[in-house]
């Protein structure tokens, strides 16, 4: 286990290391001046100047990487153009928020679609099992910003239910994450986007946790469970279900891969003050310093979540973490 | 050419024992047959300003005999939005899914027909790519290197192909332990003989199936970036006509304005799922009983 923990280690440090060249890359290719990648055009010469000097930007171009790369380590991605503030700053209150609206759609496409998945294993060819497969591949085609305005045209600005923009109203005069998320405020808010998310992601566990529900019920301990006598919902939930979770975890992965996109046309549509939001601002305003770290923090989000399933899967299936499986 | 058309003529096979499969192979024809013909069937010009009978601007006017969808805060004819912006979507899509499963096949009929260090190489390049945010990397290279249509394609198939790579060389892997690789090789084939002419047909359902996939991602995709002000500004999209509906703020009462484009999103997409289920139980024949 130690060096399958190492091992995907390492990947993950690659990874993100390779992403970091390719940013460094693209910004010296980019047309124009490659030091607009850290220094307003808007400052005057003296303040350029010093900037270049602070960045290593008068350096040799191999310099310049390794700065870079330390700067990237270190998350000093210097000041908004816009702003002017310290990126990491803006960025760090933009995180949490992301985190929250992302966790509770993922939390509950995956709550729902298990459960689904698993009641329609049941009754496979019942009118729920053929109407949720249906419902399921049309919503998938659906981007969340289509879902997303659908979501507000009804809910929002017809008949008034539910805020259609923000984390908060505004002039909210709560303080501290624990009081916000526990607040009224900020749960009606989060409603809408967290449906937009689910409804996306739901298909995926729903139809897996639906297969390996159908192969585990054909299986010799199911059928012995059941030959002992013991009801068909104990039977379903804690031996069927419980070995059909792996095949869940292993799309995890799958899914948090695109969940990235999908969050951030949510949080546009629903304006949610989060990373995605962020980004998309930043790239329309050619703030480079801002759009750089958005996109590095949400390639991180990424590479950590992917670390953390394939964590997960050695954990729960021996064979992976030894190698046999390889 | 005969051989083309026996190809096609399994396709069509294939397709048509899934009724789902035909209704989306039957959608996808008819966005192929709009995207030709759009500028012959378009009532307007898309980018014109229409002003009605009694001279002024035809501005936000809902579904009527005049405006069949009715027309844009700019005074545009939506009908011929939708046309022309069906062609330039499926054309997208069209062009970055081949371009990509071009690149995933051979990614993986190669990491996995060779395996050892190209293998290792080639895999690790493809969790790198798994590494970027999809959507995010297409908005960081469109605000470096400008608004146009070819940046757009190159986002996508730069990663797109990703998925599709990693699992033909799954398949490839297991298929090239079969005595008929082996009967291969013993008669002489040489390594890209066995690749493209053994291996590869044996893997074409999957490829066909990871085909529908990668368009539907690429118009997915596109159509997030252009939703969100990073189309290409000369060009319609499904997604650009959503972008420009967004900033007009007409959002709360043009219906007539957000529906065409959006049901066209999810219809095609639903249409290339549906096809890609067909393949699916090609590929998977124990899915079949299910």
């Amino acid at each position: 286990m130690g060096t399958y923990i190492a091992r995907r280690l390492a990947h993950a440090a690659l990874t993100l290391l390779a992403v970091a060249t390719i940013l460094f890359v693209l910004f010296r290719l980019m047309p124009g001046d490659p030091t607009a990648q850290v220094i307003s055009p808007a400052l005057d010469g003296a303040a350029q100047a010093r900037l270049k000097a602070a960045f290593g930007l008068d350096r040799p171009l191999w310099q310049q990487y390794l700065i870079y790369l330390a700067n990237v380590a270190t998350l000093e991605w210097g000041q908004s153009f816009t702003t002017f503030e310290p990126v990491a700053r803006i960025v760090a209150d933009r995180m949490v928020n992301t985190l929250l609206l992302m966790s509770a759609g993922l939390a509950m496409a995956i709550g729902f679609g298990g459960a689904l998945g698993m009641l329609m294993a049941w009754r496979r060819g019942g009118p729920l099992d053929i109407g949720a497969t249906l419902a399921a591949l049309v919503f998938q085609a659906a981007p969340p910003f289509v879902t997303g305005i659908l979501l507000l045209m009804v809910l929002s600005y017809n008949l008034d239910l539910l805020p259609s923009a923000g984390m908060l109203t505004p002039g909210s005069k709560l303080f501290g994450l624990w009081e916000i998320v526990t607040s009224a405020d900020f749960l009606s808010h989060l409603v809408l986007p967290t449906a937009a998310i689910t409804v996306y992601y739901l298909a995926t566990p729903m139809l897996i946790m639906r297969d390996s529900m159908l192969e585990v019920m054909g299986s010799d301990y199911v059928e012995f469970a059941r030959a002992k006598g013991l009801s068909p919902a104990v039977v379903m939930v804690r031996h069927a279900a419980r070995n059909a979770l792996l095949g869940i975890v292993t799309v995890a992965s799958l899914l948090l891969g695109f969940a990235i996109g999908g969050q951030v046309v949510v949080e546009t549509v629903f304006s949610w003050p989060g990373m995605g939001k962020l980004m998309v601002e930043a790239a329309t305003r050619h703030d480079y310093p801002v759009a750089q770290a958005t996109f590095f923090m949400l390639a991180t989000l990424v590479v950590g979540l992917n670390l953390l399933t394939d964590l997960s899967y050695g954990w729960l299936d021996p064979r992976i973490r030894t190698g046999h499986a390889r | 050419m005969t051989a083309v058309l026996r190809f096609l003529a399994e396709q069509w096979r294939i397709i048509r024992a899934d009724r789902l499969g035909m209704i989306g192979a039957l959608i996808v024809g008819f966005a192929l047959l709009v995207a030709l013909l759009a500028p012959y069937i378009a009532p307007h010009d898309p980018w014109t300003s229409l002003r009605a009978a009694d001279g002024r601007m035809a501005v936000l006017r809902p579904p009527s005999w005049e405006y069949l969808l009715g027309t844009t805060s700019l005074a545009r004819d939506i009908l011929s939005q939708m046309i022309w912006a069906t062609r330039t979507t499926v054309a997208i899509g069209l062009v970055s899914g081949l371009i990509s499963i071009l690149i995933g096949a051979n990614i993986g009929l190669i990491a996995g027909y060779y395996g050892g260090r190209i293998d290792e190489v080639l895999m690790r390049l493809t969790d790198i790519v798994y590494g970027m945010p999809f959507l995010p990397f297409v908005i960081v290279l469109i605000a470096l290197f400008g608004r146009s249509i070819s940046f757009v394609v190159l986002a996508i198939v730069v990663i797109v192909w990703r998925t599709s790579a990693r699992v033909i060389r799954a398949q490839t892997l297991s298929l090239r332990e079969r005595q008929f690789v082996t009967a291969a090789r013993a008669r002489g084939a040489g390594d890209l003989r066995i690749i493209y002419l053994h291996i590869m047909p044996n893997v074409l359902p999957l490829l066909l199936l990871y085909t529908a996939f990668n368009i539907a991602w690429a118009i997915i995709t596109e159509a997030s970036a252009s939703f969100l002000g990073f189309g290409d500004p000369d060009l319609v999209t499904w997604g650009g006509i959503l972008f420009d509906l967004w900033t007009s703020g007409r959002i709360r009462t043009a219906w007539w304005w957000f529906a065409p484009p959006a049901l066209a999103i999810v219809v095609f997409v639903a249409a290339l799922v549906f096809i890609s289920r067909a393949y699916e139980t090609v590929a998977n024949p124990r899915l079949q009983e299910r």
